[in-house]
């Protein structure tokens, strides 16, 4: 039984699902529902008023042949009347069955029978044709017949048994006969209606399948008509599929003057103008890359013979008065700081360009981040800061660019020692099974609301009155986070006034998924430390 | 004698600055402005050591490594303007032995001069096999068979540093320290790349290596003698 639910409804949510995604589907059923409800209505309508037209008019003609016989019956008995006493009922009673049938010629049971409640001189024996004990006589309608007079009918319809052993329907019609000396009687003839009720059964079925072909016919013109419609429209969405897939050459065929051509038209003049501003884009990026390339080259030709002479003066600062010693130590600290600023500008805008390709490897992030913590170790010491590492998960090899990760976690654990006031900074590595996340928490200065919103904003300081000593060019973050979300990853950040501060890494754990969490909460539990 | 080391720039300024730095660590710097020039000079003043500029006017840098790879083993340093990746593994592939990204300092680019110039031979025995390789350590030659396989310094000293523990698997970063002298974290690719030439010298099948073996997720080391 269970099963069969299940199935039930597996059927059920496969067609909704066939329902809601075929518009072909949809409308054929709609327009043959629509169409049969309609036929049906129709064909009800006339059935109905074919039969009881037809029956109607048989009634009709039955009652009036049944008056006939009436009225020739009674005539019969009537003559009877002047005659004498002795005459044979009987025979008076053939003779007026004679006269009734002669009269009603198609109606094949005749009954006469006394009515009931009278006494008379003489009787006459009740007569009825054979099969008419059979037939169930209401009484209403042997009430009405005894009610009314002797010109007055009364009919019924009735169940008449045929010789198949089924029944046929018919009209039963009653009428009051005088009989001189025997007092009332009933008769009845009966008609059976099976010639009406073939014609309206042909009638039926001609409507029936009238109405199915009709309904298929329309049926088809609905398919005929939604795939004519339908099929441009299914085109034209596989066209904006590929066109989304990067085929730019990709274009509908305009054919004729009608909607769909007006369709294909407006279509492909979107296409043209989103393939020309693409290629626009595309030109400017390339434009830019080619700048990018250029001012590389051009900067760091004299900055490298600035660096090399700097250097060479640097070396040899003690054999220099006082004023052109400190004058070499300025000259070799700023070039690096010009480098490095030069470094990241370029980075920064290598990414502004699109010209960003990562270079992944298995890497260990756990190991990666102790790295990372070493190589701030001399910075940390002079601060006399220590950094402790938690790291409860992380232990795998990670698919990333580590040159990239390694850079952030350098920029993060430089602003924390920065940042820090000499407290102690906890870094957090975790995972789950979708991402793997790095925390850097310190117990510092902390930010405002108002700081934090512009943390990540190129060449923007939190404190430009600060002493700097990790030397930052303003880009770091900004590179960070580019870092981070050209592998999919995010980086946020966590900060109170007083409490300090914490950024958060969270890269997903196969490469190209989506973050949707993070395996470490912000701030990150201090109990876990 | 002191090594000449022949600079190939575009740039005078720099050429010059070079010039200064490797005079006063006691080398002979020879300059060529181009690509032709270079090759020309390469030729009639037989260089020790070549550093290169990988943007030059005409013939290009990865052209003029190509050009004197084909004719001699002498390490070839490139600098490289670019942080372009690709610059990188393509001056690599050409031949050059190892890379500096300028700017630079002059410390470092003696170092790695040094480094090329003064290869940490391990002491060892004449000759070590390997595969079916024979390293004549003294005569500085690889023979295979009869045959006489040419390698240029670095790659003799790589496959040599291979060869001389078989027994051990080495991390590209060891082979970094030991071969190219790098004494922190280095550029792996340029294991893998000079990994992938001497592949292509020494083994019969390089897409299926039997000298030089690779061990997944750790490094290379030394196919069985046979």
């Amino acid at each position: 039984m269970r099963v069969d639910w299940r199935n039930w409804r597996e059927w059920l949510r496969r067609l909704w699902r066939l329902w809601r995604g075929s518009l072909r589907i949809r409308t054929v059923a709609i327009t043959v529902l629509l169409s049969a409800i309609a036929i049906t209505a129709i064909g009800a309508y006339i059935s109905t008023s074919v039969s009881s037209n037809l029956f109607d008019q048989r009634r009709q003609s039955v009652t009036a042949e049944a008056g006939k016989a009436t009225t020739s019956a009674q005539n019969v008995f009537t003559q009877v009347q002047d005659l004498s006493d002795s005459t044979d009922l009987e025979s008076v009673e053939d003779s007026a069955t004679n006269a009734i049938q002669t009269a009603a010629p198609s109606a094949p049971l005749i009954a006469i029978l006394r009515a009931p409640g009278q006494g008379g001189p003489s009787r006459m024996e009740n007569r009825a044709s054979e099969g008419f004990e059979a037939l169930d006589l209401s009484q209403a309608l042997s009430k009405s017949v005894l009610s009314g007079g002797s010109r007055q009918l009364s009919w019924q319809s009735i169940a008449v048994p045929n010789k198949a052993g089924g029944t046929d329907p018919g009209i039963i019609v009653g009428s009051l006969l005088d009989v001189p000396t025997a007092g009332q009687y009933q008769l009845y003839l009966v008609y059976n209606l099976s010639d009406v009720q073939q014609t309206l059964g042909f009638v039926q079925r001609t409507l029936v399948l009238g109405g199915l072909a009709l309904v298929l016919l329309i049926g088809a013109v609905a398919y005929l008509i939604v795939r004519l419609i339908v099929g441009p429209v299914r085109l034209a969405a596989e066209t904006s599929e590929k066109l989304a897939a990067g085929h730019l050459e990709e274009r509908l065929r305009e054919r004729g003057d009608d909607e769909l051509a007006v369709l294909a038209r407006s279509f492909n003049r979107m296409a043209d103008s989103m393939q020309r501003q693409i290629r626009q884009l595309a030109d400017l990026s390339r434009l830019q890359q080619r700048f990018v390339s250029d001012v590389s080259h051009e900067l760091r030709t004299p900055l490298t013979t600035i660096r090399l002479a700097g250097d060479v003066l640097y070396d040899q600062r003690d054999t220099f008065p006082p004023a052109t010693a400190r004058t070499a130590e300025l000259l070799h600290t700023q070039t690096q700081r010009f480098e490095s600023l030069l470094a990241d500008l370029l980075e920064m805008s290598r990414y502004d360009a699109g010209a960003v390709q990562l270079e992944t490897d298995p890497t260990n992030l756990v190991r990666l981040v102790e790295d990372a913590i070493e190589a701030v170790a001399p910075l940390a010491e002079e601060k006399h800061t220590e950094i402790r590492l938690v790291a409860p998960g992380g232990y795998f090899e990670a698919d990333v660019d580590a040159r990239r990760i390694r850079r952030i976690l350098q920029n993060l654990l430089g602003n924390a020692i920065d940042h820090g006031e000499g407290l102690p900074i906890d870094v957090y590595v975790d995972s789950d099974a979708d991402a793997v996340a790095i925390a850097v928490r310190d117990h510092g200065i902390g930010l405002t609301q108002v700081e934090l919103a512009r943390v990540f904003d190129r060449f923007w300081r939190a404190d430009p009155s600060r002493q700097r000593t990790t030397g930052g060019t303003g880009l770091g973050l900004a590179i960070a986070l580019e870092d981070a979300a050209v592998h999919g990853g995010l980086l946020d950040v966590w900060s109170e006034k007083g409490q300090g501060s914490c950024f958060r890494l969270t890269l997903p754990r196969q490469f190209g998924a989506l973050v949707m969490g993070s395996p470490i909460p912000m701030p990150p539990d201090e109990d876990a430390a | 004698m002191n090594a000449r080391i022949l600079v190939v720039d575009d740039d005078p300024a720099i050429a010059e600055m070079i010039g200064i730095v490797l005079r006063a660590e006691g080398f002979e710097p020879q300059f060529a402005g181009e690509g032709q020039a270079a090759l020309d000079l390469f030729r009639s003043g037989k260089a020790d050591l070549v550093l290169l500029d990988l943007m030059l006017p005409g013939m290009d840098g990865i052209e003029v490594c190509a050009h004197i790879r084909a004719e001699s083993g002498v390490p070839i340093i490139m600098l490289t303007a670019k942080g372009d990746a690709s610059d990188v593994v393509r001056g690599l592939e050409s031949g050059a032995d190892d890379y500096v990204v300028k700017p630079f300092n002059p410390k470092e680019l003696v170092a790695r001069i040094r480094a090329r110039l003064r290869p940490t031979l391990p002491t060892t025995s004449d000759a070590i096999g390997i595969g079916d390789l024979v390293i004549d350590v003294a005569g500085h030659e690889v023979r295979r068979g009869d045959g006489r396989i040419n390698l240029t310094p670095l790659e003799f000293e790589l496959l040599l540093a291979l060869a001389a523990k078989p027994q051990q698997v080495f991390t590209r970063e060891m082979l970094l320290e030991q071969v190219w002298g790098y004494h922190y974290k280095a550029d792996t690719r340029l294991v893998n790349v000079h990994v992938q030439r001497l592949r292509a010298k020494v083994e019969h099948d390089p897409d299926n290596p039997r000298i030089v073996t690779t061990v997944r997720g750790v490094g290379y080391r030394a196919g069985a003698v046979t």
